[in-house]
């Protein structure tokens, strides 16, 4: 059962998702019900039953659910099992350049302007996914601006920005 | 009859059926896409709503619904890339045809089996949710807390793969649904100081992000395979190679009727989903034509069929517990329930007492988008086809574009934003760790009238003893805990019989 290149729970090479989610999971459950919770949501006053109440089941709850699937994690590394899957190094790096070109785009949007923004993230994502035709560059995100500004402010009579 | 007039006028106004046929197109075009669904159809297009009349809006976006889900097949045969996981069986048995040249028979008899699979199941929608609503009317708070917790329960055993998972992901969404002013002190709770949470977290950039940004930073890291998958096709001069015969009809009759029956089964009952629907089909359809593995070497016109014609009869079905008890049973459910409540609507029994000409317009406007969904598909056939072979370079910038733009109108702003970019990151690592974001948004959605009929249970029920007054929530407790037991062990058995197969 055992496979090669396997060396326990933490060392081996089968991936251990699950495990690393059930801890994280854990100690967010229990900063929920010991800090967060209690600090913030109020006594109640008069209230029949505490605002605390259904958090603090969800809390209870997700501390329960996340140990068990610690030990089941655990369980399944013991006996040489993969715990959990692995994700490509693609996936995270478009991920995170995901995030960037939004993140760069609220920048934009804050300091400089909405149509500036707008089209930094549609080019920034083009260029990131090898796009470098300039009549695409310019015109995919002229297009959109255009497009968006002609129904959202002539069709249906709203503003943006 | 003469109250039935007004309803029809509006159901099939000319700026109505524009809607409709708007939404259909929308749909059709972003399913049959590589990579995008009608959840991330649904989502982003809902900012469009808000300046639309009720009816209209429901249309709409029941349009893209129907349209994403039955365009979905046109990049799942033509590419082998599924626009969602539903659409697996279609490109199972219809990738294996476009290769052999039968590319245009394949996505002519998906369009036939989805049309037919949709309007079935909008028949059955019509006949039963009315019926079950006026049922529903008699459900007490005990009732209803029984019956949610029993929908969690059971979406969340059968939505992944995990139900240890499925549960944490249903209770961080009712976790997540207690943020903002309490109901009974109106009392801040879990707001940090910031007064733009007090509100709650706005669904619409908490769904978009859950579903479409997260999507995109997904597909975006799969973008070379996607192109290398339009490279790959070639076409047929044989005219039987692009015409459903008669022949494939015979083929293909008793799938589609089973598909109907199953996917409308499926779509009923809260959580199972669409993927579960065209899977069960397609299993069914492939042990009773006794060809076996041939199904995928060679391809299944029957295959296609049987698989289409359940995803689709799915999406009508799922509303079924949306209208008449205000459960959503799917994630276009749980969309929709946002596009009511903009509208000032609550979805539930109520609903046809109070909006019924809202809801019968609504049936009407459903009817209409199937034969929409007919015309579009096969007429924009080929247009559609050369569509699927667009760079995905161009399309999904495009689509965070609009992502953002969603957030940014239905959020406040900026902070739309960052709500969507929060939920876009844990929605990455749902979907990638399997914990299941239908169940979580479902939570999300349910939470607020799960905490509210609990309070009204626990002022009600002082004693336990006092629960056999309520035998319909003694019932469903039951079955939640019964289910919670049953699906581990099935789940701990299929586990179990991975690890054997492995090599």
């Amino acid at each position: 059962m055992r496979r090669a290149g396997d060396r326990g729970i933490w060392g081996g090479l089968l991936p251990k998702s699950d495990l690393i989610a059930g801890i994280v999971l854990l100690v967010f459950g229990l900063a929920m019900l010991v800090a967060v919770i209690p600090t913030q949501t109020s006594e109640g006053g008069d209230a029949t039953i505490s605002p605390a109440l259904l958090p603090q089941i969800c809390a209870i709850g997700i501390i329960g659910l996340a140990i068990m699937l610690t030990l089941q994690a655990t369980g399944r590394l013991r006996r040489g099992v993969a715990a959990g899957i692995r994700v490509p190094a693609a996936e995270w790096w478009s991920a995170l350049a995901v995030l960037l070109a939004v993140a760069a785009a609220i920048a934009l949007f804050v300091w400089v302007s909405p149509a500036v923004s707008a089209a930094a993230l549609v080019v920034g994502l083009m260029l990131y996914m090898n796009e470098r035709r300039i009549w695409l560059l310019a015109g995919i995100p002229a297009t959109l601006l255009v497009g968006a500004w002609f129904l959202f402010y002539r069709v249906l009579g709203t503003a943006i920005g | 009859m003469e109250s039935f007039l007004p309803v029809l006028e509006s159901a099939f106004a000319p700026g109505n059926l524009a809607w409709i046929l708007f939404g259909v197109t929308l749909g059709y075009l972003v399913g049959a896409l590589p990579g995008l669904g009608k959840g991330t159809a649904t989502a982003v297009a809902i900012p469009l709503t808000f300046y639309l009349s009720p009816l209209a809006a429901i249309a709409f976006l029941v349009g893209i619904a129907k349209g994403s889900t039955a365009g979905s097949a046109v990049s799942a045969i033509l590419l082998n890339t599924p626009g969602e996981p539903s659409s697996t069986p279609t490109a199972m048995a219809g990738y294996p045809l476009a290769r052999a040249g039968k590319a245009q028979k394949a996505l002519k008899m998906g369009l036939f089996a989805s049309v037919i699979g949709d309007l079935f199941s909008t028949m059955v929608l019509i006949l039963v949710a009315q019926e079950l609503a006026e049922y529903a009317l008699g459900i007490g708070p005990v009732e209803l807390t029984g019956i949610l917790a029993f929908s969690m329960v059971f979406i969340a055993g059968l939505s992944g793969r995990s139900m240890i998972k499925g549960l944490i992901a249903g209770l961080f969404g009712i976790l997540v649904s207690c943020i903002g002013l309490e109901v009974e002190t109106g009392s801040p709770r879990l707001t940090f100081g910031l007064i733009e949470l007090y509100d709650g977290l706005p669904l619409i950039p908490v769904a978009i992000g859950m579903l479409a940004l997260s999507e995109m930073m997904i597909q975006i890291g799969q973008r070379l395979r996607l192109q290398e998958e339009a490279d790959l096709l070639r076409g047929s001069g044989l005219r039987e190679d692009r015409i459903v015969t008669l022949g494939d009809w015979r083929r293909s009759a008793r799938a589609i009727l089973r598909g109907c029956l199953i996917g409308t089964g499926v779509g009923i009952l809260p959580g199972l989903g669409a993927s579960v629907g065209s899977f069960l089909s397609y299993g069914a359809e492939r042990k009773a034509s006794g060809r076996g593995a041939d199904f995928e070497e060679t391809g299944a016109i029957e295959g296609v069929a049987a698989a289409e014609s359940a995803d689709n009869a799915v999406v009508p079905a799922s509303f079924v517990p949306l209208f008449a008890i205000g459960i959503p049973g799917s994630v276009i459910a749980a969309i929709l329930i946002g596009a009511f409540t903009i509208q000032g609507i609550t979805p539930g029994p109520l609903l046809f007492l109070e909006n019924r000409d809202l809801i019968l317009g609504v049936y009407m406007s459903m009817v209409a988008a199937s034969l929409f969904l007919l015309l579009i598909g096969y007429f924009g056939q080929n247009v559609f086809a050369r569509i699927v072979r667009i760079s995905p370079a161009l399309v999904m910038p495009v689509v965070v574009f609009l992502c953002c733009l969603g957030a940014y109108l239905q959020g406040g702003g900026a902070f739309g934003i960052g709500v969507m970019v929060v939920f876009g990151i844990i929605g990455f690592f749902a979907k990638k760790y399997d914990f299941s974001f239908v169940t979580f948004l479902i939570g999300f959605v349910i939470g607020p009238s799960f905490e509210l009929s609990l309070r009204q249970t626990l002022g009600l029920v002082t004693d336990m003893s006092e629960l056999l007054d309520h035998p319909v929530a003694l019932v469903f407790a039951a079955l939640a805990v019964f289910g919670v037991w049953r699906l581990t062990v099935l789940q701990r058995r299929q586990h179990e019989a991975m690890v054997r197969d492995q090599p």
